[in-house]
């Protein structure tokens, strides 16, 4: 009889077999502006329980740079009242669909694109400039995200000693990984107001607001910065569970990352809030510091870099939505829609029904 | 008087103040509960108005519940902690009805078929209404669910709690305390 159960043999066996892939030594996270890759998003809604008129919006890849090319966008649909439009403002581009009462809402939209990943060279240097009015407009508040009071105060603490905007920046991103994942003074849920957030302690809100937070402590110090909202599309190349997307349902996928702009290196890549989710996440326990071998270089690289495994829908805030009875949202990288009961939680897909797809497409 | 020790003085001094307080000022409860995960706030200013429908459509107005104590609960069901303190509210709600506590409960920003299928899983004893555009959230200032505003017999605002609370705890009685108060002050 041998001395041990085969369960015990079993789970000795597959610890064997698990104990490289998680050794601390070997992750390495180092995204670099190499080839560009090209990929395939699809997006279908169907409206659940439609009453009256319809509408649906949905968010199309309007970054166009030197991390990303916007390739074609198609859809079909129960309507022929479809039409792409683009913010005059900011150049923000959406489906707009309008279904008529009676009519079963589906709209399918494919958007082709591409994509590569960014590594500043901070060695280089150059005097970057950008429109005055652009930097105005990434200075200045916005409706969840104020820029004064507790925000500046807690801005001004972080970076008490820093001269230049980067060291600035370096200060702010390193209190917003240190800082975000603490346990919170209040258990409850915020909104994405980062005043609320500091007051509170609790930064762990619905969405897009860890680097939202580092946005605003960078525009409360002076230094232009700026959300860019987006969706994962494929797993990491890196290995890392937590900064991928699972291609075959991308519907809780979405993800902001962040930018700022250097007097000496225009706009930097930034994702605090990645590193923070590494921490929180990746492992089985919550690593709570930050020069933990897992987390050390993604730490590093996305100060200044992310991986092109992540499509970025546009930087807006404040958005219209045309034709829309509700008010304005805060940021658009989720479908809304609207019928005459109003307008659907687009946090709660099972109920609005819609799923996102990706592939990517041979180079 | 005749010497007392310090501490006697102290207590007594303190026990006058809370009096004399009376409900104006809840700085009291507010590091005692830092660990709990909820904070306390005094209310500063004036009291907002409030005027939503609930989910058949009909009005209700909060300055009509005058001579109430009412506790208004901000929440979402998508937020968690807002359904965690959702059944210890419940209970909180039918064991102090008869002491003249009133329990609204105000939804932010969800549909009403949203809010529907929630109240069908999860019953509630109280009235809800709808924030539709979060104008109302807005106005009582509140960013963090759940909060609950505070407010007392003659509809002024106290303070406010944010985050989750055990609403059947000595915590709660305390801050309940002041507000069903009879005597109702100018």
């Amino acid at each position: 009889m041998s001395a041990f159960t085969r369960r015990e043999l079993l789970i000795a066996g597959s610890a064997a077999l698990a104990a490289p892939l998680v050794s601390a030594q070997e992750r390495r996270f180092d995204p670099q502006p190499g080839a560009w890759r090209s990929f395939e998003t699809t997006t279908r809604v169907e409206v659940q329980n439609a009453k009256g008129a319809t509408r649906v919006w949905l968010p199309l890849p309007s970054v166009d740079s030197d991390y990303q090319k916007p390739l074609e966008d198609r859809w079909t649909a129960s309507s022929t009242e479809v039409r792409l439009v683009a913010d005059p403002k900011d150049g923000t581009k959406m489906l707009v669909a309008e279904f008529a009462a009676g009519t079963t809402p589906v709209v399918e939209l494919t958007s082709r694109f591409q994509t590569r990943s960014r590594a500043h060279d901070w060695s280089r240097k150059a005097g970057a400039a950008d429109d005055a009015d652009v930097l105005k407009r990434w200075l200045a508040p916005s409706d969840l995200m104020p820029v004064d009071g507790i925000v500046r105060d807690t801005a001004q603490t972080a970076t008490k000693g820093a001269q230049s905007d980067v060291d600035k920046v370096r200060a702010l991103y390193d209190w917003v990984v240190t800082n975000t994942y603490r346990e919170p003074k209040v258990r409850g849920c915020g909104v994405g107001d980062i005043k609320a957030m500091l007051e509170t302690g609790n930064l762990g809100g619905k969405c897009g607001d860890i680097n939202a937070l580092f946005v605003g402590l960078c525009r409360a110090v002076g230094v232009p910065a700026r959300d860019v909202y987006g969706i994962r599309l494929v797993p990491s190349a890196f290995g890392y569970r937590e900064l991928g997307g699972n291609p075959a349902k991308l519907q809780g996928a979405q993800h902001c990352r962040a930018e700022v702009f250097l007097k000496e290196h225009g706009w930097v890549a930034m994702d605090p809030a990645d590193v923070g989710k590494v921490m929180r996440l990746e492992t089985g326990e919550w690593i709570k510091d930050p020069a933990h071998p897992v987390v050390a270089p993604v730490r590093k690289a996305l100060f200044g870099g992310w991986e092109g495994n992540w499509l970025a829908y546009n930087t807006a805030h404040d958005v219209v939505l045309p034709g829309a009875s509700g008010g304005k949202l805060g940021f658009f990288m989720y479908p809304q829609a609207e019928n005459t009961n109003g307008r659907y939680d687009a946090l709660a897909p099972d109920d609005f029904k819609y799923t996102i797809t990706a592939r990517e497409l041979a180079a | 008087m005749p010497r007392m020790a310090s501490s006697v003085i102290d207590r007594s001094t303190r026990r006058a103040w809370l009096r004399g307080a009376m409900g104006m000022s809840f700085a009291v409860f507010a590091t005692a509960h830092a660990q709990l995960g909820y904070d306390v706030q005094p209310w500063v200013g004036a009291t907002p108005p409030l005027r939503l429908d609930d989910l058949d459509g009909r009005p209700l107005d909060l300055a009509s519940l005058a001579g109430k104590a009412v506790l208004l609960n901000f929440w979402a069901s998508w937020c968690e902690p807002c359904r965690a303190e959702m059944p210890s509210l419940e209970r909180l709600a039918r064991r102090r009805e008869a002491d003249g506590l009133l329990v609204l409960a105000v939804n932010f920003k969800e549909s009403v078929p949203t809010v529907r299928r929630f109240l069908e899983r999860t019953p509630l004893a109280f009235p809800v209404v709808l924030d539709r555009d979060g104008a109302a959230a807005k106005d009582w200032q509140v960013r963090v669910f759940p909060s609950t505003v505070l407010i007392d017999r003659t509809g002024r605002a106290r303070g406010v709690v944010r985050g989750e609370m055990d609403w059947e705890g000595d915590a709660a009685d305390a801050l309940l305390r002041p507000l069903l108060e009879t005597r109702t002050r100018i």
